[in-house]
């Protein structure tokens, strides 16, 4: 009988003492990870702030569209914060792996091994974005200078598309919805195109006509004058 | 071309030694042989009876990066490898240039010891209007100096200043591919060295470059104005008041080609450009700039007052100064807005004469002029 309550009573017992330093490692693990991701996020802060990367932010134009997406950190924060949570998650996930948990080991392990996925569609969504920006904006200047009356839908045609590719291209390496992404990207960006030529040929033949007799006219009609 | 530069120096220096440059960018057509076969054998036509010195002739092609810049920075080469007085350069596709053209752009350099000497030209009331609104006045203004064609293309210099403009670290720049004209014009006056102008008569070129785009001129212009404006901010700034500079030659007038403007395209591009940029130029000029471009785009009488325009050439500087956004991008959108204040010109000087169109431009660089505190007061 006493077999029965104590046996079990003491395998608990010296399981919970042979998992506290664990706990124990992985508690202190955190706490360093808290106070090193504190420090490394001043001195990184400190650091971009001296060497004025904020006024090159703004120069560049990454400090606008921040703006745009609602983000009012400065651009030297938003570095420390990166590097804080960088820091903070490592340490957590250091912490996490000493608990010697298996369920827990065989999450971490698949999380790292998704991580890298992750971080790259995060830049190439960036890099999208602002390429699909910059690519529009000129496409609009062009547009405007040729005295192409649709210049603004011209514009932001090339600037969703761009984008619209970028987000294909992370979904995709997310893994998420693969074919089916790319399938109706291609579809959307196919129908789009068809759409404009039945218009074009069918539907606004008229306008087609009238807007390439006003471009020829045009080209008839320009200037003599010597601007130089 | 070469036979007026022979003839010019046949009949105005006889007893200087001469020699002609050729500064060839790799041309297909044939134009260093025309260059290094084409004699005057007889200069008798010309009324030039002794010619005690042959022009001798250097035809080469220049190194370096493709564009004028690189082609002039040989000649300075040959001058200062020469020890030459004087050199003259000019535009090789040039229809309307006479022999005296050479003796109106070396003569006072040789004789009157001035080191830099700008064209004058007599041009029709419409043309040059980028140097018109935009080059004279901005230089004018900045610099102190009533140099009407700063980026004439036909210049005289001293072997001396050929020797400083070599000392410059500008020819990997954009200089060496466009904007040579306007930093000869610039480096000479910021640098003090004595400038005068000589008038030529009418400037009239080969015919036009149909492939030749006004955005990407009136880029190439006016981004090389502002690189400038970066090179010399302390000379600028301590400029208050402007000077006319001395003009040589004989001033005459002719009837010049009518010219075809078509008024109703230039407004709508400008229409077009408020419309569809506004967002773009909310960024790029201050507030009360756009107010007054919205304005004029909504009256039906269409008119781009002098004090508008120069403040906005000016908002235009600063937002290239603090680079709001990529520099490529902020001179593109000044097209449809250039072609507003062209029509505006247009529509003032449709019934002026060629005295009226310069008091007219006076007016111009007076809203200039007295804009320029703004702009130093802007400049960071």
């Amino acid at each position: 009988m006493e077999n029965v309550f104590i046996d079990p009573f003491k395998r608990f017992i010296e399981k919970i003492a042979g998992f506290l330093p664990n706990l124990l490692t992985g508690a202190i693990l955190i706490v360093v990870g808290f106070i090193s991701a504190w420090i490394v996020r001043t001195i990184v802060t400190k650091t971009v702030q001296f060497l004025k990367i904020d006024r090159l932010s703004d120069r560049v134009g990454l400090g606008q569209i921040l703006l745009r997406g609602g983000i009012r950190d400065p651009f030297s924060r938003l570095i420390g914060k990166a590097a804080y949570w960088i820091i903070l998650i490592s340490f957590i996930i250091m912490g996490l792996d000493a608990l010697q948990i298996p369920a827990v080991e065989k999450l971490l392990s698949e999380f790292w091994l998704y991580l890298p996925n992750v971080i790259v569609a995060t830049v190439i969504i960036m890099a999208g974005y602002l390429l699909g920006n910059f690519l529009g904006r000129a496409a609009l200047i062009a547009s405007v200078n040729a005295g192409v009356a649709i210049a603004g839908l011209l514009g932001k045609f090339v600037k969703f598309t761009v984008f619209i590719m970028a987000a294909t291209m992370a979904l995709e390496l997310l893994g998420i919805g693969e074919e089916t992404v790319l399938i109706a990207f291609a579809i959307v960006f196919g129908g789009v195109v068809l759409a404009i030529s039945i218009a074009f040929g069918f539907g606004a033949r008229d306008i087609a006509r009238d807007y390439l007799d006003k471009m020829l006219r045009e080209k008839k009609d320009e200037d003599d004058i010597s601007h130089i | 071309m070469v036979r007026a530069v022979q003839a010019g120096f046949a009949k105005y220096f006889p007893d200087r030694k001469a020699i002609l440059v050729n500064s060839d960018g790799g041309s297909k057509d044939g134009t260093m042989d025309v260059v290094e076969k084409l004699v005057i054998e007889d200069f008798q036509p010309f009324l030039i009876s002794q010619r005690e010195n042959l022009l001798s002739k250097i035809v080469t092609p220049y190194h370096g990066i493709p564009g004028k810049g690189s082609a002039f920075r040989t000649i300075f080469q040959v001058a200062k490898e020469l020890k030459v007085k004087a050199c003259a350069v000019v535009d090789s596709d040039l229809r309307s240039i006479t022999p005296e053209w050479i003796d109106l752009l070396i003569r006072p350099v040789l004789d009157r010891d001035f080191d830099f000497v700008s064209p004058y030209y007599l041009r029709h009331k419409y043309d040059g209007t980028i140097t018109n609104s935009i080059v004279y006045p901005v230089t004018r203004a900045l610099y102190g100096k009533h140099i009407r064609q700063p980026i004439g293309g036909d210049f005289g210099f001293s072997g001396r200043l050929a020797e400083f403009y070599l000392t410059k670290d500008v020819w990997e720049s954009d200089v060496a591919r466009f904007g040579i004209d306007i930093w000869m014009t610039t480096t000479a006056v910021a640098n003090d060295f004595k400038v005068c102008q000589s008038f030529l008569g009418a400037k009239i070129h080969a015919a036009k470059d149909p492939s030749s785009d006004l955005s990407a001129m009136l880029t190439q212009v006016v981004s090389a104005l502002f690189m400038l404006m970066e090179e010399y901010p302390d000379k600028w700034k301590a400029v208050r008041a402007t000077d006319p500079v001395p003009l040589f030659g004989f001033q005459f007038s002719v009837g010049l080609e009518p010219i075809k403007v078509n008024l109703e395209r230039m407004i709508s591009m400008f229409r077009l450009g408020i419309t569809e940029l506004g967002a773009i130029l909310q960024e790029i000029v201050s507030p009360e700039t756009f107010a007054g471009l919205e304005e004029a785009a909504k009256g039906s009488a269409f008119s781009l007052s002098d004090e508008l325009w120069s403040r906005l050439i000016f908002d235009y500087a600063l937002a290239c100064h603090r680079k709001t956004m990529s520099a490529a991008h902020i001179l593109k959108t000044l097209t449809p807005l250039y072609l507003g204040k062209v029509a505006s010109l247009v529509q003032d000087m449709a019934e002026s004469s060629a005295d009226e169109v310069e008091a007219r431009l006076e007016d111009l660089c007076g809203a200039y002029e007295k804009l320029k505190p703004y702009l130093i007061e802007k400049w960071q």
